[in-house]
């Protein structure tokens, strides 16, 4: 079975016993609670899953485990930038055919009040800009789209 | 004594004033917005009205329509909160024109404190220390020309500011002109005024503050400090009384500099000075919020005092009921944002799937959100406060991690973990929490510190929950198998 977790793809196989699964040494009662057994010690989880997402609260950390169905296909960095949140856009920096630098801001947009920067993740030339300032944009639209440079 | 109380505000303080009317006797009055219909403070209340519009210009800041709302509902009184109404003189004399009690200070002592700017020179005059900085009339070129004299790092502020918005620091002359432009859009956007003044950034420096209460009968008193230091994006993320950096003796001078600077504006009510502190011990007055704090339950928590309920008290007309103070133990606030920390503090939004929140002796929380809720962009990120009560300050820490460990909030990212880690951060236990200190210790940005333990745990967990279709599964198990049919009790007889 396979997760992302913090940008990262993860594979795990538990034993299973039952309701029991263990891993590493490390074993899971499955219930109508989740007891966590660390050599003897015992925890108690809460997990729930929204969309695809499984929310994990374990030892005072919350995580999440994006499961990964069997042959889909993982959605790669073309270089698109998207709104973290909500909001308006206010000011844009770039322009299209315009090369940019890793770190350079290029929009900077309100959300809850505060300002935030979009800023290039990677050097490259803006390809297509999608907004102009005083635009609202729902969270997760792709603002800009950036070609990476090629070395 | 006040009879019907309108409260002007919504979510967590809402829910506090409408629980101290409650306990008080009086009855509580709660207005919302479309978007908050079924939450939290419009079921406390004895009564909800809706307000008519959209945003917050049309709903929580529409004077005229709580005004109207609270007439029509024989309200005496109305209380702010904090926020939202809660420091607008305008608003405060139209309540009191419409024949209502305010619960807050005179809308001159708000004017006088509200203005930075004005409340920097009136405190100069009364002997309130401030710090060392240029007042200007605005306009972007006269910021630009009155910087090099003040020197770097600095700091813009807005004049009308508060709540970290439209404050920049500047530390080098190269970012003046950007970060004025940015700061004065900001000030703009939030309070519809872009005048900023210019101030020498102190760094290292300690946020501390103190509460008074004032009532009408010419007793002013201080409740002790506040000690604000940690904040993110200049907004206070953990509070604590009393502070580690104050002794009983500069304690007793900022009390009195705080009582001072509350009689130079005839206040009334609840109200906070806050200074900063320098590491050799000089204070500064920085501003007095003319309203009560979000911060307030650690000073309740260690003097015994229920400040909303002097509120009240003092707005009916009664004497304050406390007597000589004596501070006992130790209390700590977390706040809990729904926001990313490992990605600049960036806000989030979801539904609140599971919310299950810590108890046990000394363990507080005030909140306005229960399991369910959606937290949406539409208002401050703040879900919840997180308070406890110690003997003394190592316990309460310890009381504060254990607290964070057992609150399960699944479905919106919070900063739980990162508020979790300060608790035993040395410097935090060493008490060394200065108002850079978060950039300080994390300039790249705070991820948090997990184990591989608890990363194979979760993983493991995630894949059993999968396996075991957990959650799903388990309705129908105790539906089908465990819920034993009523009809087998029929014959049952007890002797």
């Amino acid at each position: 079975m396979e997760f992302k977790t913090s940008g990262e793809i993860q594979a795990i196989e538990p034993v299973r016993d039952g309701l029991t699964f263990a891993h590493q040494g490390i074993c899971t009662h499955m219930g109508g609670e989740i007891w966590l057994d660390l050599g003897g010690r015992k925890h108690k989880a809460t997990a729930v899953k929204v969309g695809n997402i499984w929310w994990v609260h374990v030892l005072g950390h919350t995580l999440q485990y994006e499961l990964i169905e069997p042959g889909a296909v993982g959605a790669d960095d073309d270089g698109g930038l998207t709104a973290p949140m909500p909001g308006k856009i206010l000011e844009v920096m770039v322009s299209v055919g315009q090369s940019v630098k890793s770190g350079d801001a290029l929009m900077v947009m309100e959300a809850m009040k505060m300002e935030h920067k979009i800023v290039a993740g990677f050097d490259g030339t803006v390809e297509s800009l999608f907004f102009n300032p005083g635009d609202q944009v729902e969270q997760g639209t792709e603002l800009i789209s950036i070609t990476k440079s090629v070395i | 004594m006040l009879k019907r109380t309108l409260v002007a505000n919504r979510g967590e303080i809402a829910c506090r004033i409408l629980r101290a009317c409650k306990e008080a006797g009086i009855e509580g009055i709660a207005v919302y917005a479309a978007n908050d219909a079924d939450t939290l403070f419009t079921e406390i209340a004895d009564l909800s009205v809706q307000l008519v519009g959209d945003g917050l210009g049309e709903t929580y800041l529409n004077q005229q329509q709580i005004i109207d709302i609270a007439l029509a509902n024989n309200c005496d009184s109305i209380h702010p909160g904090f926020g939202f109404l809660s420091e607008r003189a305008d608003f405060a004399q139209a309540v009191m024109n419409a024949g209502m009690i305010w619960v807050g200070p005179s809308p001159a002592a708000i004017t006088k404190m509200g203005d930075k700017m004005t409340a920097r020179i009136s405190m100069k005059a009364a002997g309130v220390p401030v710090i060392p900085g240029v007042e200007v009339d605005g306009g972007l070129e006269e910021v630009l020309a009155v910087a090099p004299s003040v020197g770097y790092p600095l700091l813009l502020k807005a004049t009308a500011g508060g709540g970290g918005k439209g404050m920049r620091a500047v530390h080098a002359a190269d970012d003046l002109e950007s970060e004025a432009k940015a700061a004065m859009r900001e000030a703009l956007n939030a309070f519809g005024d872009d005048r900023i003044y210019v101030e020498r950034l102190l760094t290292g420096s300690r946020h501390i503050e103190i509460q008074v209460l004032a009532d009408k009968f010419g007793r002013t008193i201080h409740l002790g400090e506040r000690e604000c230091s940690i904040q993110r994006r200049h907004q206070k993320v953990f509070e604590e009384s009393p502070s580690v950096a104050l002794d009983s003796e500069l304690r007793e001078a900022m009390g009195e500099a705080a009582c001072s600077a509350a009689m130079a504006v005839n206040y009334e009510g609840a109200g906070t000075v806050e200074f900063l502190v320098t590491p050799k011990g000089e204070f500064f007055f920085l501003e007095m919020n003319t309203r009560i704090q979000v911060e307030h339950p650690v000073t309740e928590m260690v003097t015994g005092v229920d400040l909303v309920r002097e509120q009240l008290r003092i707005a009916g007309g009664e004497p304050m009921s406390c007597g000589p103070l004596s501070m006992r133990g130790h209390s700590i606030e977390v706040r809990l944002y729904a926001e990313d920390p490992s990605n600049n503090f960036l806000p989030a939004i979801g539904q609140l799937k599971r919310f299950i929140a810590p108890s046990g002796p000394g363990v507080r929380l005030d909140t306005g959100v229960r399991e369910g809720d959606f937290v949406t962009p539409n208002y401050d990120p703040m879900l919840a406060k997180l308070i406890v009560w110690a003997p003394s300050r190592e316990e309460a820490l310890q009381r504060m991690g254990r607290a964070l460990d057992e609150f399960v909030i699944l479905g919106c990212t919070t900063n739980v973990r990162f508020l979790r880690e300060l608790c035993d951060h040395p410097d935090v236990v060493d008490g060394w929490t200065t108002t850079d200190m978060i950039d300080r210790l994390w300039p790249d940005g705070w991820t948090p510190n997990l184990s591989v333990m608890v990363a194979d745990a979760g993983l493991l967990i995630a894949s059993a929950c999968e396996s075991t279709n957990h959650g799903k599964a388990i309705a129908t198990l105790s539906s089908s198998l465990e819920i034993p049919s009523p009809f087998s009790q029929l014959s049952r007889r007890y002797p």
